[in-house]
């Protein structure tokens, strides 16, 4: 990696990274890992490669709600932000033929906490 | 139309289908007024409010109702989902109650990406400092930012760094303390695991002010994902020169190194933490000399914990007159709490000084689980206290949770219910510091020995209620005497529960009974013989055959062969066992 | 390799990497207990010499932190979580379970070398109290009469 200079530090756009653009994210922290985040994480990598479904999946930390871990976030452009809770490997293949590909919400999932 | 999502909730916790009947007429009403396609109605998991009957939120515009009737949903989907109405007497205009500072970055972005810390405004902060700050300024707004320690004693932060910048020595360390024992916390590792880059800003900063060029991460060993994170962070700052020499083309260098701690609550404390990074055991030294005059190797030392380091980049970015513009008097910024124990949603939470104790448990936790009364709310972990419910109205800060006999700590908030007995609690919090006790200094050695045995002597029916004056005689005894933190503060829960509940005590010691049926030896299983179905289940499963009885003539327990194991009590399907 | 040599070689490989730092035993113990599972006495031994430090303090070290042993651990690990949630979550009484199946007590190990039961503090999970962990893997909001089935399926992978 090139050493950084002041610029690149002060002139990143921070909103490059997220807007517009579809993302799910998995809460990998310790609890997370330890309520199953590894395997909705590999899940989510391999059913969206398998059935064509194109978003960025990536890892992050702990939102604070370890009692229904694991969590996963989804943003999808034209819906709201949404943070899943309890999600099992059923659950992280719904997400992504229901939520990410038809676009509808998942039922019974959804935390709407902070 | 407008594209729009609804929320459904029942907040009531009793009311089991109530939610599906909702759902059904809701979407029936919406179905005759032909609005199924723009609109998804959705039954969610958690809306963030509790106990406040059906609620509803539409969104994009973020509109909650709550205390909804099957009869105001036609009024809803005419006025508000059809004509942008807002209805006034349904709305509920919900203040968000957590404040994220310290978390913000947890769960946004990922933990192993540099690229993504810096687009989140990282490492902006250490600009500031390397390029137009001096150490003495850096100083200043910390004072000004009124920041305290996160790790439990609350010590300002700029004196700390102030003591150690103003000693003359060319070897000065920065030492964070990841050692995160207390039983039922996990702040630090939330933000080690979740956000290792700001804590690395932070040691950076603090380098940069006292004029140290060597920093050490202390992380329990028993955190390997934490570990391996912050390692990860270290390798990627070197790499693009945030750390090294001449750091950001300025004259400023700093190196950073892990080390492990090995299973030892009391390298929680500064001078035992030190001794363990220098490879010894870790028992404490008395105070003074503080670190910050003699410290790791004997040079000039500031430890700061994950927490504490973790607020800089964001104090310095801001200002410190910003940080101090939230919190209480004395206390100022947020805190971050683990929140657990009986509470219905365990987690983190962040929330600004100042915020009262029953607004953490009951409408950011949910309340109490199996909506059982609450008991007390313990914070401080084994160092603290218990709250009695009584006092959940305080505002939490330093001073005040002092007052009450406890203290902030580092994070712990464990809420107690009816259900749970303070003596057994105050008996496992002892049993801790004992195992924990370094044995270096008597007070706490043998103090805390005698006083858990007390406390298992009136846990098992044994007490007197001259035990209570024993008891209150040697933890202040140990209060006074012990040589560091840990066992001065090891007597607290004692102190605390008997302060506030010692009638609870005098059951257990005068009329022999644990109200919370967890002394085993105070309590006794019973079956009821109108409750038996005589299904023989309890017989069946008994492991010391101290049920007595046939199918025809019902069961009872013999008293005398009974271990008190519980498993009647757990297998009967009619609750006719009974623990008194 | 003989047994005897890789322990040679793997003890002068860490002490060439720490050797330079100060403060290194805790560090270097850590990753003697990474390899072997705990520190057999002949590393001890000889990392007194490698080192130049006197025996007994490398022991001092070794018996007061919690995390280093100085016995062999069981083939599997079963760590029940004594933190304040699992306390209050009642993981007392799944180490009472334990126990029972296994016939044996906190700190020891299986006659057969299967399993090693520990009692451990906090292990950070304290949303899905009461915990337990077997090696590496954690076992949330375990309820007692799961255990069984959780520790047959280790048996059984033996088999």
């Amino acid at each position: 990696m090139k050493k950084l200079t002041k610029e690149d530090i002060m002139n990143v756009d921070p909103l490059k990274k997220d807007l517009g653009k579809s993302w799910i994210k998995v809460g990998m922290s310790t609890c997370g890992v330890a309520a199953g985040a590894d395997e909705v994480y590999s899940t989510l990598i391999e059913e969206s490669k398998k059935r064509n479904i194109e978003i960025d999946i990536r890892k992050c930390g702990c939102q604070g709600a370890c009692s229904v871990e694991p969590l996963v976030e989804v943003n999808v452009e034209g819906l709201p932000k949404v943070l899943y809770g309890r999600v099992t490997k059923d659950v992280a293949i719904t997400i992504l033929e229901r939520h990410v590909r038809n676009k509808k919400l998942l039922h019974d999932y959804i935390f709407e906490i902070n | 139309m407008q594209k729009k999502i609804i929320y459904l909730r029942d907040t009531d916790s009793a009311q089991q289908d109530r939610i599906n009947d909702f759902y059904t007429l809701f979407s029936n009403e919406l179905r005759d007024a032909n609005l199924q396609e723009p609109v998804q109605l959705v039954k969610i998991a958690d809306i963030g409010l509790y106990e406040k009957g059906i609620t509803v939120k539409i969104l994009p515009e973020n509109i909650v109702y709550s205390g909804i009737k099957n009869t105001d949903v036609k009024r809803i989907v005419e006025e508000t989902i059809k004509g942008n109405k807002i209805i006034k007497e349904l709305l509920y205009e919900k203040k968000s109650k957590q404040m994220r500072a310290v978390l913000k970055n947890c769960g946004y972005i990922d933990p192993e990406s540099l690229e993504d810390y810096i687009a989140a405004g990282g490492y902006k902060a250490l600009i500031k400092v390397l390029l137009e700050m001096k150490p003495e300024n850096v100083v200043e707004e910390l004072k000004k930012s009124g920041l305290r320690g996160r790790g439990g004693a609350g010590y300002p932060t700029w004196m700390k760094w102030n003591f150690a910048r103003g000693m003359n020595s060319p070897e000065k360390y920065v030492i964070c303390n990841g050692d995160e024992g207390d039983p039922g916390a996990y702040m630090d590792r939330s933000v080690l695991e979740g956000d290792p880059h700001s804590v690395l800003e932070g040691m950076i900063i603090a380098g940069y002010t006292i004029g140290s060029s060597k920093g050490y991460f202390y992380i329990r060993a028993e955190y390997p994902l934490a570990v391996e994170r912050v390692q990860k962070a270290i390798d990627q700052a070197v790499s693009a020169g945030l750390l090294g020499n001449n750091i950001l083309g300025s004259n400023f260098n700093f190196e950073l190194e892990i080390r492990l701690g090995a299973g030892a609550f009391v390298c929680g404390e500064e001078t035992a933490l030190i001794a363990s990074i220098e490879g010894k055991r870790g028992t404490p030294h008395p105070r003074p000399p503080y670190p910050s005059v003699k410290g790791l190797w004997g040079k000039p030392t500031i430890i700061n914990n994950v927490e504490t380091l973790a607020n800089i980049p964001k104090l310095i970015a801001g200002g410190g007159a910003k940080f101090a513009s939230v919190g209480t008097e004395k206390s100022k910024g947020t805190k971050v709490f683990a929140l657990t124990g009986k509470v219905k949603n365990s987690g983190l939470v962040e929330v600004p000084m100042g915020i009262t104790l029953r607004e953490i448990i009951f409408d950011i936790g949910g309340g109490i689980l199996n909506n059982r009364a609450i008991k007390a709310v313990q914070t401080g972990g084994p160092s603290g206290g218990v709250i009695p419910q009584e006092f959940l109205d305080t505002p939490v800060d330093y001073e005040n949770l002092s007052k009450l006999g406890s203290i902030m700590g580092s994070g712990g908030m464990i809420a107690i219910d009816e259900t749970d007995c303070l003596v057994d609690l105050a008996k496992f919090y002892l049993k801790f510091c004992v195992d924990e006790s370094c044995g270096k200094c008597a007070p706490c050695r043998l103090g805390g020995y005698q006083l858990l045995r007390i406390l298992e002597k009136i846990s098992e029916g044994n007490g007197e209620l001259e035990d209570l004056n024993k008891l209150k005689k040697i933890s202040y005894a140990m209060q006074k005497a012990s040589l560091c933190g840990l066992g001065q503060s090891a007597s607290n829960p004692v102190f605390s529960t008997i302060r506030y509940f010692e009638d609870e005590y005098k059951k257990h010691i005068v009329e022999k009974k644990c109200q919370a049926g967890k002394c085993k030896a105070l309590i006794y299983f019973k079956i009821h013989p109108q409750k038996c179905k005589k299904c023989g289940l309890c017989m069946k499963n008994c492991p010391s055959s101290a049920i007595l009885g046939s199918r025809e003539a019902g069961y009872v327990i013999d008293p005398q062969k009974c271990i008190k194991c519980g498993v009647c009590f757990d297998v009967c399907k009619f609750k006719a066992v009974m623990k008194e | 390799m003989t047994k005897k040599d890789k322990l040679q070689a793997d003890l002068e490989g860490l002490v060439k990497k720490w050797k330079d730092k100060k403060g290194n035993l805790i560090m270097i113990l850590h990753s003697i207990e990474n390899i072997y599972g705990y520190v057999p006495r002949e590393t001890s031994l000889k990392l007194s010499r490698l080192l130049n430090v006197p025996l007994a303090r490398i022991y001092e070290v070794i018996t007061f932190y919690n995390y280093f042993k100085l016995e062999p651990p069981g083939k599997h690990n079963v760590s029940i979580c004594m933190g304040t949630a699992c306390y209050l979550r009642n993981a007392d009484s799944l180490i009472e379970e334990i126990e029972k199946i296994l016939h044996i007590k906190e700190g020891q190990t299986t006659k057969d070398e299967m399993f090693h039961l520990d009692v451990v503090r906090c292990l950070g999970c304290c949303g899905l109290a009461p915990v337990m962990m077997i090696d590496e893997k954690v076992y949330g909001k375990v309820k007692k009469n799961e255990i069984v089935d959780i520790l047959s399926k280790y048996v059984k992978e033996e088999e």
